[in-house]
This record gives structure tokens, C-alpha cells and sequence, in this order.
């Protein structure tokens, strides 16, 4: 009898279940936005590009804010402007081109999301690659000797994006970075004198309110005697926007020139910068609703 | 053993003509208008239950499936606002009002109450939508309402409402197949 009651009431409660029990679809969800942007000041970040969508930017660097108002703080001296279109052609992998007014540089680049960190911290970071070549097309008939031909124009860079969310507030990147010129000319805007850069840069960035944060920029160089670039600023979120603005001691925008440019004394030569990201989608399919 | 066997036939019944439905793959879409962008998040991983002897209709979506069909939005949306991190389900819990008859074929207006919760907070709520058994035995439910993210303390900063509405209107459409 006794077994009788107990299976009775194992079948009532197998017949009787309640509530769905509430499951995540996937236990491995990635952490979302480490950082606010595929760029983070003048860095590329771990951020990915979902499939059929396109990262547009638009970054200025302009004169030093020394010249006061006169020149309203640099304002007036002349932008090196960047514009960015980089396609994402699967989750992870997307293809880029850039071009940048200082001499004139196009540059082709790749980005590949390797790892990517989770919630659960089974992944405690993500990892990513990036690489890219660019050719620098200003006009040099004013110079005496030839002019330089296409492979002498070009210049290479490769780098590895490691980062983490360490909480809701604080992520931080480290980005070891090289750039490779192939003829490293004089002429060039650029300070270094070298065929080859390294330079591990640092990024950070601590969320003050739900949508705007502090980010912070230090890529010191470790093959030559440049000054490193640091970097300052505010990013915001606003709608599909991420504006970014910041304090820079390099006018420089591409990988190579961030490496090679040359920066200024903190401080002294501080110079406002301006960035503006959207993600298009291309391709969305048709709502239904 | 007598008695066990007796135990089973007397208890087979009400597993083999349960009265309970389930759902993996319902279908809910949040719709926005706001004044200079409209657009929909969309999951198709639904889960739900109702059971018409115990009523009992249980619903909850994992909020991390909804996309919007730009990433960077999905992000904003689970980081900024439904914090998915920290409340990644949407619930219902409730009864029907009254249980129609459900004859096959027909389409029967259902009135539920019960408790909705997003964001972390529960609120009562009284749902309309459309019940049919079909001719394979499965239920389908359609039903509309809207929900104020104010209500749910999800706020809407002044920046953004002309990108996203206040109010979101949510549509689900589930076919729930009878547990055997």
C-alpha cells in the first residue's frame, strides 16, 4: 500500500507540472560592447560587425589647441580627416578600406574576431586580429629627383586586439601594433625615419552613464625614439550613433601614420579630435509584421 | 504489483489525454514607430505552455534572441536597456479569463490575467488574442499588446525617442503541440 501512495503520487506530480522552466537559448552568450565602437579613439577594437552590416566613420584630428582662440583651438589649421568603410562578410570577418587626407593614404584592411569573451567567463576575453596595406597617393612632381613609384608608396600594418570587460564600468585593450614602410621617405608626414614600428597600444574605457564613457589612449612605441601617442576623450552613444570625442597628441589616423607620425608633448600639444560611428545594415530583409 | 498495475490504468488517463500544450519556437516581435525610425526585434524562440485542465498559460522568451537586423542595435538594446546581462527572460504567468470550447476549427477570442515581466519588474496584466485547435490537434495562439517601457523602468533618454518608441507593440504567434 505504502508503494502504491508514493507511486500515485510520483504520477500526480509527473501530470501536474507547472511552469516552463526558464532556460537560456545559449549558455555561452557573449558579453556585449566592450567597448562602445569598432574604433576607440584612433584604435580598431574587438568589436565585431554582425553579417551584411557596414561600420562607417568619420574621424578629424585638428591643429594644436595652442593657438588659443585665434586659431580656435586648432579648429582653424586644418583637419587630417579619415573616412572608413568596413564590411562585415560573416560575424566575425570584415573588409575594409580607408582613406585619410594626410598624403593621401588608402588603405585595405581585415579584421578577424578570433575569440570572444563571455558572460558565463568560460571565454574571459576576446581576441582579435588586423591587418592592412596602404598606398600613399599625393603628388610629389615638385621634388627634384623621381617621384616615388607605387611599391615605395606603400606601408603595411598588422595588429592583435586582446580584450576584456572587466565589470559593468571598466574594459580595457592591449593591442600590440607594427607598421611596416617600405621606403620610409622624408617627404612622407610622418617622423620616423625607419623601415619598421612597434608600439603596444593601450586602450581603456570607463562607463560614467549608461550611455557615454571615459576612454583613454597610450600606444607607447618600443623600437624608436618617437614621442608615444596619448590619447583622452568622451564617447557617447546618441540613437545609432557612437560619437567620439577626444584630446590626441598625434594629427595621424591610420594604423602605419599612428606608428611612424610622430606626436606631440602632452599637454602642450594637444590637438581635439572628432569621430563619428554608424553600422549600416545592408541587405535587411523585408519586415513583416 | 496487482495494485501498482490498478495505480497505472487509474492514472494513465490523465497523462494520455492531457490537456497541456508547449511551445519552443513561438514566434514574438517587438514593433517600434518612433517619429523618424520604426522597426521590429524579432525571435523566433518562444517558449510556452498552456494548460487548458490546470489553466494555465506560461510563457517566457529569452530576450538575447531578439535581433533587430543591425547588430550594433541588439547590443545597445540587451546592454543599454533590457540589461539582458542581469534579466535576460521576459515572462507571463496567468489563466484565461475563460476557457472557450475549442472546437476544431474555430477561432476563439481568449482573454488572459495575469503577471508580465521585463527589465525585473512584474506587472499585472490583461492580454486579448485569438485561440484555435486546429485539425492536427495543435493549438495556435495569436495576440497583440503593448507595452510602456516607463513601466518597466527601462528609461527612454530625450536623445533617442524620435529612434525608439516609448511605447513597443508585441505580437506573438505560437503553434503549441500537446504534451503526451
Amino acid at each position: 500500500m505504502k508503494k502504491l501512495a508514493v507511486f500515485a503520487f510520483l504520477m500526480i506530480s509527473f501530470s501536474s507540472f507547472a511552469q516552463l522552466e526558464r532556460k537560456l537559448e545559449n549558455e555561452n552568450q557573449p558579453v556585449d560592447l566592450i567597448f562602445h565602437a569598432p574604433r576607440h579613439i584612433n584604435i580598431l577594437t574587438v568589436e565585431p560587425l554582425d553579417k551584411k552590416s557596414m561600420h562607417f566613420a568619420i574621424m578629424h584630428t585638428f591643429g594644436t589647441l595652442n593657438g588659443g582662440i585665434e586659431n580656435l583651438f586648432g579648429l582653424d589649421n586644418g583637419a587630417n580627416i579619415q573616412f572608413s568603410f568596413e564590411f562585415a562578410l560573416t560575424d566575425k570577418l570584415s573588409a575594409g578600406i580607408s582613406r585619410s587626407s594626410r598624403d593621401k593614404v588608402y588603405n585595405l584592411y581585415g579584421r578577424y574576431l578570433l575569440l570572444e569573451q563571455t558572460q558565463n567567463d568560460k571565454m574571459p576575453f576576446s581576441l582579435s586580429l588586423a591587418g592592412g596595406a596602404g598606398v600613399n597617393t599625393s603628388r610629389y612632381d615638385f621634388l627634384p629627383e623621381p617621384a616615388p613609384n607605387f611599391s615605395e608608396r606603400s606601408s603595411y600594418f598588422g595588429q592583435v586586439m586582446l580584450a576584456r570587460k572587466f565589470s559593468e564600468k571598466i574594459s580595457l585593450q592591449l593591442t600590440p601594433m607594427m607598421a611596416y614602410f617600405v621606403d620610409p621617405r622624408s617627404v612622407y608626414q610622418i617622423e620616423g625615419d625607419q623601415n619598421f614600428y612597434l608600439a603596444l597600444g593601450l586602450s581603456g574605457k570607463f562607463k560614467v552613464t549608461d550611455r557615454s564613457s571615459l576612454t583613454l589612449q597610450y600606444i607607447p612605441n618600443l623600437n624608436s625614439d618617437l614621442r608615444s601617442n596619448v590619447g583622452i576623450g568622451w564617447d557617447v552613444e546618441a540613437g545609432g550613433h557612437v560619437f567620439q570625442m577626444y584630446f590626441v597628441t598625434s594629427q595621424a589616423l591610420n594604423e602605419q601614420y599612428l606608428l611612424a607620425g610622430g606626436n606631440g608633448v602632452p599637454g602642450e600639444e594637444f590637438r581635439l579630435g572628432f569621430n563619428v560611428n554608424r553600422i549600416f545594415a545592408i541587405g535587411q530583409k523585408k519586415r513583416k509584421y | 504489483m496487482r495494485n501498482l498495475i490498478i495505480a497505472f490504468l487509474f492514472f494513465l488517463p490523465s497523462l494520455a489525454f492531457s490537456q497541456s500544450f508547449k511551445t519552443e519556437s513561438g514566434e514574438a516581435i517587438f514593433l517600434s514607430k518612433a517619429p523618424l525610425n520604426e522597426f521590429t526585434g524579432e525571435s523566433e524562440k518562444l517558449k510556452g505552455l498552456i494548460d487548458l485542465e490546470k489553466n494555465l498559460v506560461d510563457f517566457y522568451l529569452d530576450l538575447n534572441t531578439l535581433k533587430t537586423g543591425i547588430g550594433l542595435r541588439d547590443r545597445h538594446m540587451r546592454e543599454n536597456y533590457l540589461e539582458t546581462d542581469k534579466f535576460p527572460f521576459a515572462e507571463f504567468t496567468g489563466k484565461m479569463k475563460s476557457i472557450p470550447a475549442l472546437n476544431t476549427g474555430t477561432t476563439y477570442p481568449v482573454a488572459v490575467v495575469g503577471k508580465f515581466k521585463i527589465h525585473g519588474i512584474e506587472r499585472n496584466v490583461e492580454i486579448t488574442g485569438n485561440l484555435q485547435k486546429t485539425s492536427s490537434g495543435n493549438l495556435e495562439l495569436k495576440a497583440k499588446f503593448d507595452i510602456l517601457l516607463g513601466d518597466y523602468e527601462i528609461p527612454l533618454p530625450k536623445l533617442v525617442f524620435y529612434e525608439l518608441a516609448e511605447k513597443q507593440e508585441v505580437s506573438i504567434n505560437a503553434t503549441l503541440k500537446p504534451v503526451k
